[in-house]
């Protein structure tokens, strides 16, 4: 079994729906009319009548029998009681009922039978009162029938039914199985045929449109008889155990739709009595597919399958234009109630499937970007191993072009100069030019702060001229800033002496610094200041105390090196103490 | 900050700087190769990408060219206005708008006097040329004061044609800063819209590559004044030249 769409039998189906599309013929006047008339009128006027039997009216006790009502009208016109006034001894079980259109030369008349089992406890004559029903809003009377039932007796033949023959009784909710429905041949090898075909009980699809009819040899009751057989495909549609049972009419010779004989068999002749027929009930299980593990794009396929690989009509395409995947699926399962996968939402792709029973789809590129067919997603159940399969098509690679644009206009006789160029420019074999952002600097905060760096430029600038101004009023403030400066200065110089014990150094270094510290009182030179200079900056009783004596005595060194005789060496590094003192009350006064 | 700290900051912003270029000039190499094989929508995300890590005006023109052969004639447009934003000498962007422009049948965007001046030079000269003029004007009228020197004939003409340039160059900064709203429209028959909504009236159906100009923005709507009237417009139908 496969499925194979190809572009022809899409075209073929175009075709098809392109003439159906076209404007119907017209019916010459009269004839629309003479159609109906031929038509074939459905007796509606005779008075209803009804039958009732036994089926067979001779059985053993405790043997099963049918007791089966047929009224010509329609079962939704008869009001049929909920309780057949029978005797105790006869014990009704299960009923159906079931209404089949008989043709008769020049009007169709409708029957309905009812059919309760019906079990005899023991040995007698049962008969089942005449009662009266309500049909088509007229009162029928349905005739008694007795029933004979012996206590024991070889030869009487059992009750006329149908048999179930079913391909599986442990399916998979959705599994799909076949159902034989079987007519056994009658006496003498006759068969007959069968309609009206009905399943009764619930959580089933019957699928009426794979039925096929035969007659062969069956194994009945175990054994082998000719039978017509009526299969069909049934669906479970509820999980749990199922039970159900056929019910058909028997049809003498009408077989409707094609047939297969093997074997011997009589067909009788004559018109066909309907008789209501059931059959005994039989059970099957029907199990939940697993939740666990289902995968993507399950739609219910049941069975073993697989595909061949997917096919594209083209592999380069523009934006918009359409192309055919051809998906190819084989199975093992039943492929008339195949589910092909539902197409995908893609960003990139508009995906149309296939009308069914197809299984390709077209595919039309949004956008140039799109580099592979959108994977399609779709897995099966396999009742055999009891799991999914993952089937999914997976995505094909596509160059998809866009539209384009001309790159060039055709060139005009025209004296006139264009005013456009005529073809678009080359490739730029650099970057060219670069920039930071297409932001301009402008609109960046940054930057606008970079502005304002020279204001603060300019206004240092305005801060030191007026500090200038101010210094050039007041000169004595700058010399005491030198005049600290170059104590300092010679503060370290005095310290370097003394710590290599250059008395001469220090003494000179001495002088110099207590020179430089009274200066700026003056204000003068310090080098044009002598020691009088220096005792006149000391504070009260200083001059003559002991700064007054370092002072002097520091002086007095620093004047010996004029001297022309050498002096005699004192240890003037001792005065260092006082030195320091004295300097650093001047230092004060600064 | 010690001397060490900017040193180290400055040498990792010089490494940062030349990844960058590094990066923009392989996905460049790497657009030019894709282009000659005629691999177009691959070829437009490389320069796009280049132009990300570095926007330059060569990377720009091909990522117009790329986008004019995918048939996107508007992100085509952008991308080579964006190219004569960063320097509006670039001949060949020049001409492939014009040739764009003659086969969309689309017009130029109508500029301002002082819109069309900023286009004399590039919009960051502007700005600079602002700046140091106002400064130069300013110092040549202040730094003689300074350092007391008498103010002579050439430092005041000096900062008069600062001040003049000043003001030459902040009323083409004003045209910079103004086109900044101008921009393109993306799609084939963008639809303007009454109103900011998906459901919203349609005014009028655009034409791919045609100039307007955002006057204001709304979640992901631009509100635009084109030649056809003023409405809404999905931000990923327009694309403004400095986005």
């Amino acid at each position: 079994m496969c499925f194979a769409i190809s572009k022809s039998i899409l075209l073929v189906l175009f075709a098809t729906l392109c003439v159906r599309a076209q404007t119907p013929p017209q019916i010459p006047p009269g004839l629309q009319m003479q159609l109906q008339v031929a038509q074939p009128a459905v007796d509606s006027t005779s008075p209803v009548t009804a039958t009732a039997e036994f089926d067979p009216p001779r059985v053993r006790a405790g043997e099963k029998t049918f007791y089966r009502v047929t009224v010509s009208a329609t079962e939704s016109a008869i009001q049929w009681p909920e309780e057949i006034p029978a005797p105790a001894e006869l014990k009704f079980g299960a009923s159906a009922r079931g209404q089949v259109t008989q043709f008769l030369g020049n009007n169709f008349r409708v029957f309905t039978s009812f059919i309760y089992e019906a079990r005899p406890a023991a040995a007698g004559h049962f008969t089942v009162t005449n009662f009266s029903v309500d049909a088509s809003g007229s009162v029928v009377e349905i005739p008694a029938a007795g029933l004979d039932v012996v206590a024991d007796s070889s030869n009487l033949p059992p009750a006329r039914m149908l048999t179930l023959g079913l391909s599986a009784t442990n399916v998979f909710l959705g599994q799909p199985f076949h159902v034989r429905v079987l007519l056994p041949a009658g006496a003498g090898n006759q068969i007959e045929a069968l309609r009206e075909i009905q399943l009764n009980g619930g959580g089933l699809m019957i699928d009426k449109t794979a039925q096929r009819q035969s007659i062969e040899v069956a194994n009945v009751n175990g054994q082998p008889a000719p039978a017509f057989i009526c299969e069909m495909t049934v669906t479970p549609i509820a999980a749990g155990a199922q039970e159900f049972s056929a019910q058909a009419f028997t049809a003498g010779r009408e077989f409707s739709g094609p047939i297969s004989i093997r074997g011997q068999v009589t067909i009788s002749g004559g018109p066909a009595k309907y008789v209501l027929l059931v059959s005994a009930p039989v059970k099957i299980n029907v199990r939940p597919l697993p939740a666990d593990g289902e995968p993507p794009g399950f739609t219910g396929a049941m069975g073993k399958f697989f595909s061949d690989p997917p096919q594209l009509s083209t592999n380069r395409l523009r934006v918009g234009e359409p192309i055919h995947l051809k998906i190819i699926f084989h199975g093992e399962g039943d492929l008339t109630r195949f589910v092909p996968p539902a197409p995908p939402r893609s960003r990139d792709w508009q995906v149309i499937a296939d009308n069914p029973p197809a299984t390709g789809f077209t595919l039309i590129p949004l956008t140039d970007e799109a580099r592979a067919t959108p994977a399609i997603p779709f897995s099966a159940f396999d009742p055999v191993a009891g799991k999914y399969s993952d089937l999914t098509i997976p995505p094909l690679p596509v160059t998809v072009v866009g539209e384009g644009l001309p790159a060039e206009l055709p060139v005009f006789d025209d004296d006139a100069k264009p005013a456009a160029p005529l073809k678009l420019g080359g490739l730029a074999p650099a970057p060219g030019k670069t920039a930071a952002s297409l932001k301009p600097l402008q609109r960046q905060g940054w930057f606008v702060f970079l502005q304002l760096l020279p204001v603060f430029g300019f206004m240092a600038l305005w801060r030191w001229d007026c500090r200038r101004r101010f210094l050039e009023a007041h000169p004595e403030i700058v010399r005491r800033r030198q005049a600290q400066r170059a104590l300092r200065r010679k503060k370290r110089e005095l310290q370097t002496a003394f710590a290599a014990g250059d008395a001469d150094a220090f003494v000179r270094h001495a002088a110099d610094a207590l020179c430089i510290a009274v200066a700026p009182n003056y204000p003068a030179n310090p080098q044009a200041l002598v020691c009088a200079d220096v005792l006149a900056q000391l504070d009260g009783a200083e001059p003559d105390g002991c700064a007054g004596e370092t002072v002097r005595r520091i002086f007095a060194a620093a004047d010996a090196r004029f001297a022309v005789t050498p002096q005699t060496q004192a240890d003037w590094l001792a005065l260092q103490a006082e030195v320091e003192a004295v300097l650093l009350k001047l230092e004060e006064k600064l | 900050m010690s001397r060490r700290h900017f040193i180290f900051l400055f040498a990792l912003f010089l490494a940062v700087e030349l990844s960058r270029a590094n990066s923009a000039n392989d996905f460049f190499a790497q657009g030019v190769a894709l282009e000659r094989a005629g691999r177009f929508p691959e070829a437009a995300a490389a320069f796009e990408k280049s132009a990300q890590a570095q926007p330059a005006a060569g990377t720009l023109v091909n990522l117009g060219i790329a986008e004019w052969q995918r048939g996107h004639a508007g992100a085509a447009i952008l991308a080579w206005e964006q190219a004569r934003w960063i320097d509006p000498f670039d001949a060949r962007a020049e001409n492939n708008l014009k040739f764009a422009r003659a086969v969309a049948q689309v017009d130029e965007p109508q500029l301002k006097w002082f819109e069309a001046a900023s286009l004399w030079l590039p919009p960051d000269a502007w700005v600079w040329l602002a700046g140091a003029s106002l400064w130069l004007a300013v110092g040549a009228l202040t730094l003689p004061g300074f350092f007391r020197r008498r103010k002579s004939g050439w430092q005041q003409a000096l900062a008069a044609i600062g001040l003049g340039i000043f003001l030459a160059a902040m009323t083409a900064n004003v045209g910079v800063v103004s086109r900044t709203n101008l921009g393109f429209v993306l799609k084939k028959n963008a639809s303007l819209l009454l109103t900011p909504t998906r459901e919203g009236e349609v005014v009028a159906s655009l034409n791919t590559g045609e100039p307007a100009r955002r006057l204001r923005t709304r979640g992901d709507y631009f509100f635009i004044r084109t030649a056809n009237g003023t409405g809404w417009i999905a931000r990923d139908a327009f694309g403004l030249v400095n986005k």
